[in-house]
C-alpha cells in the first residue's frame, strides 16, 4: 500500500499472526514500542519468532507471557535496572523455549542484509566464540533448518575463505522479519517517520520488514516534517499502520521526551524472578487494565510527570538519581 | 574532602575507587575509546579529565564524543549524546570497530578464565545459569586493539577459571571453528586481527597477559599480598611477575568522582 492507514494499537496488533516473525526499533529500555508488546500479550499472540539487535525489558515480557517461540538475539536485560531477562533465562533453563544466541554485529548484519535484499553479510566478529561453536546450533538441532520455514536459514552460519585477501570471514544469513513495531516522537499523516535523538539500528530493522507498525508519540502534518528531509528517517511508503500513542513506548525511555522509569523496570524485574511473579505481574498491568490509556491511568500524572524530559538537555534535570 | 596533593592512603578511600582509578590509567590521550555502563563510564571520564584530556569515547548504541554534564546510566542514555559530535547508530560505530580505529574498550563478565576469555552468557555452560548473553561484548572483545576487563573476583574465585565455561568473547587462546582446535586469536582473525585483552582489574589486583596470551599479576591492591590473588583464582596464577603495589587514587581522582563526575551518587554511593 502507498499510504499508511491511522488505526487503534488493536486493530494495528490484530494484523499480526501467531508464528510470525517481528522485530522492533530501539535499544535495550530505550524507545520501545510498549503499549504494542502490552497489546500483543493481551491479544495472545502465540509461537511469535523475535529476531532483535538487542532485547530488552519488552522481550522478556513477551516471553514471560508465553508469546514467543523462538528468541534470536545477543542480549537480553534491563540494564542497571535488572541483572539480566529472568523470564528468558527461567524459560532457557527449562529448555522451554527455542534460541540462538548473536553477536550484536551477527544480528545487524542479518538484518542490514536484509533491508539490503542480499543473501549474507560477512563480519569478523566474535569468531572463536561458543556462538559459533556447531553444538550450540540450537534451530539446527531442534531440526528447523531444513527449509521448510522461510524465515530460518539452511545454516545458522558459514565460514568462508574470502578471495580478495584470503582471510576467514563469518557469512550470517538475512532477516526479514514479517512485522517490526517501531515507537518515535513523530510521524506524518502520510507516514514520514522522525527520530530525535540517537537511531540506533532503527533504518536496517525498518527496512528489512515486510510490513510495518509506527507508533508516535504524535502524528503531525506532512508538511511539517518535509520543511526538513534531512531530519527524517524513513518515507511512509514503508509503513502499514501509524498508530498516535502519547507515552507507549513507557517503561522505556524516550529521548528528549521522557526517561525510562527505572522503578517500574526494576520490580517489574523483581516480580519476574519466577513465573507466578510474572503472571501476577501481567495481570495487574496487563489483562488488569482495559487498554493502554487505563494503564496510563493507573501509573497516574505524578508518576509520569516525574519522568518528563527537559526539551533542552534530552532528559529530566529533577529526577532524583542517585543516594545524593 | 579537603584538597592535597598525591596518593590517597589506605583507609582514604574504597574498593570501588581504586578500581575506577586503575582502569582509567590505562586510556592514553587522543585514544578512541569504546565504554559500557557503570564503572567504565565513570573510568573514561577521570582519564578525560586526567591524563587523557583528548581521548574520544564512542558508547555501542551510536553516539560519538558526547561531553556529558550529567552521568549517563545506560549506554542509550540521552546523557551520553549531550554536545556529542555524533549521534547515528550500530552500523556507524560497530563498522568503525571493526575497521580498526577503536584503541581502547572497556568490559565486564560474569567468568574470565587464563587467555582472557570471557563468558557472560551461561555460567557453567548451556545447561547452566543464564546471563544476559553477549551484547556488544563479544563484538568489542574480538575487534578493539586492546580491552581492559573489569571484574570483581575477592571472595569469588568461581569467576577467574582456567577456562570458562561458555566463550561470549574470544580471548588469546581460542578454537577455531568448525573444527574446534585450540590455537591463538592471531591465527583465527589473520588480516582481520586488532589486538586482544591487555589487562583485567579486579577488587585485587591489575593482571596483563604475556606472550602466551596467559594471565599474570602485574600489580597488587593496597590490603592484598600476590598470594591472596592467588588464592581467589581457580587456576594457578603467575605472580612470579608482580610489580608491587597498584598506585592507590590520587585525592584529584577522588574529588573527580564524588564531586565533578558523579556527584548525585549514582555509582560511588
Amino acid at each position: 500500500m502507498a499510504r499508511p492507514k491511522i488505526v487503534s494499537l488493536t486493530e494495528a496488533v490484530g494484523q499480526i499472526k501467531d508464528g510470525d516473525m517481528l522485530t522492533f526499533g530501539g535499544f535495550t529500555v530505550w524507545r520501545r514500542p510498549m503499549a504494542a508488546i502490552y497489546e500483543l500479550i493481551r491479544q495472545k499472540k502465540r509461537n511469535l519468532h523475535l529476531v532483535e539487535v538487542n532485547g530488552g525489558t519488552h522481550d522478556d515480557m513477551l516471553v514471560g507471557a508465553g508469546c514467543v517461540g523462538i528468541w534470536e538475539s545477543s542480549w537480553c536485560g534491563h540494564e542497571l535496572y535488572g541483572k539480566f531477562g529472568s523470564n528468558l533465562a527461567r524459560k532457557i533453563e527449562k529448555g522451554e523455549i527455542l534460541y540462538e544466541d548473536w553477536a550484536h554485529i551477527h544480528i545487524l548484519n542479518r538484518l542490514t542484509a536484509g533491508s539490503k535484499g542480499l543473501p549474507f553479510l560477512p563480519t569478523y566478529a566474535a569468531m572463536g566464540s561458543d556462538m559459533l561453536n556447531p553444538e550450540n546450533d540450537n534451530l539446527g538441532k531442534a531440526g528447523l533448518r531444513d527449509g521448510s520455514n522461510p524465515h530460518i536459514g539452511k545454516l545458522k552460519y558459514a565460514m568462508y575463505q574470502e578471495p580478495f585477501t584470503n582471510s576467514e570471514i563469518v557469512l550470517v544469513p538475512a532477516a526479514n522479519p514479517d512485522w517490526c513495531i517501531t515507537h518515535v516522537q513523530m510521524v506524518g499523516a502520510e507516514g514520514t517517520v522522525r527520530v530525535d535523538g540517537l537511531k540506533f539500528s532503527d533504518q536496517e530493522v525498518i527496512k528489512a520488514s515486510k510490513h510495518n507498525i509506527i507508533i508516535a508519540e504524535q502524528v503531525v502534518p506532512e508538511e511539517y516534517l518535509r520543511r526538513e528531509p534531512t531530519r527524517n528517517m524513513i518515507g511512509g511508503y514503508l509503513v502499514d499502520y501509524i498508530v498516535e500513542q502519547p507515552w507507549g513506548a513507557h517503561p522505556t525511555g524516550l529521548y528528549g521526551v521522557h526517561e525510562p522509569d527505572g522503578e517500574f523496570i526494576s520490580n517489574f524485574f523483581k516480580a519476574t524472578r519466577t513465573q507466578e511473579g510474572f503472571d501476577q505481574w501481567a495481570e495487574e498491568w496487563i489483562f488488569g487494565v482495559k487498554d493502554f490509556q487505563e494503564y496510563l491511568s493507573k501509573l497516574g500524572i505524578t508518576r509520569l510527570e516525574s519522568l518528563k524530559a527537559n526539551p533542552a538537555l534530552g532528559y529530566s534535570s529533577t529526577m532524583k538519581r542517585g543516594s545524593r | 574532602m579537603e584538597s592535597k596533593k598525591g596518593h590517597s592512603k589506605p583507609g582514604e578511600f574504597k574498593p570501588m575507587d581504586l578500581l575506577a582509578c586503575a582502569a582509567a590509567r590505562e586510556v592514553k590521550d587522543g585514544e578512541i575509546v569504546f565504554a559500557g555502563t557503570g564503572l567504565p563510564m565513570l573510568a573514561i571520564m577521570v582519564a578525560q579529565h586526567t591524563q587523557a584530556p583528548t581521548a574520544v569515547c564512542i558508547y555501542e548504541s551510536g553516539s560519538i564524543d558526547g561531553r556529558p554534564i550529567d552521568l549517563p546510566t545506560s549506554v542509550a542514555d540521552a546523557r551520553c549524546s549531550y554536545q556529542a559530535a555524533v549521534g547515528d547508530g550500530l552500523t556507524d560505530v560497530f563498522g568503525q570497530l571493526q575497521s580498526g580505529k577503536v584503541d581502547l574498550a572497556y568490559l565486564g563478565g560474569a567468568e574470565v578464565d587464563l587467555y582472557g576469555n570471557v563468558n557472560c552468557t551461561f555460567m557453567g555452560g548451556p545447561t547452566g545459569k543464564r546471563l544476559t548473553g553477549s551484547g556488544g561484548n563479544s563484538d568489542i572483545h574480538s575487534l578493539a586493539k586492546r580491552s581492559v576487563l573489569i571484574m570483581p573476583q575477592f571472595g569469588q574465585k568461581r569467576r577467574f577459571v582456567e577456562r570458562v565455561s561458555y566463550i561470549t568473547s574470544p580471548g588469546w587462546k581460542i578454537p577455531h571453528w568448525p573444527d574446534k582446535e585450540w590455537v591463538p586469536k592471531q591465527q583465527v582473525y589473520g588480516p582481520a586481527f586488532n589486538g586482544g585483552p591487555a589487562a583485567v582489574i579486579s577488587d585485587m589486583g591489575v593482571y596483563r597477559f604475556d606472550e602466551k596470551g596467559e594471565m599474570y599479576l602485574d600489580t597488587v591492591h593496597p590490603g592484598f599480598t600476590p598470594e591472596e590473588c592467588r588464592e581467589n583464582c581457580s587456576f594457578d596464577l603467575n605472580i612470579s611477575k608482580c610489580k608491587g603495589e597498584t598506585l592507590t587514587p590520587t585525592y584529584e581522582e577522588l574529588e573527580l568522582l564524588y564531586k565533578v563526575i558523579d556527584p548525585e551518587g549514582i555509582i560511588m554511593k
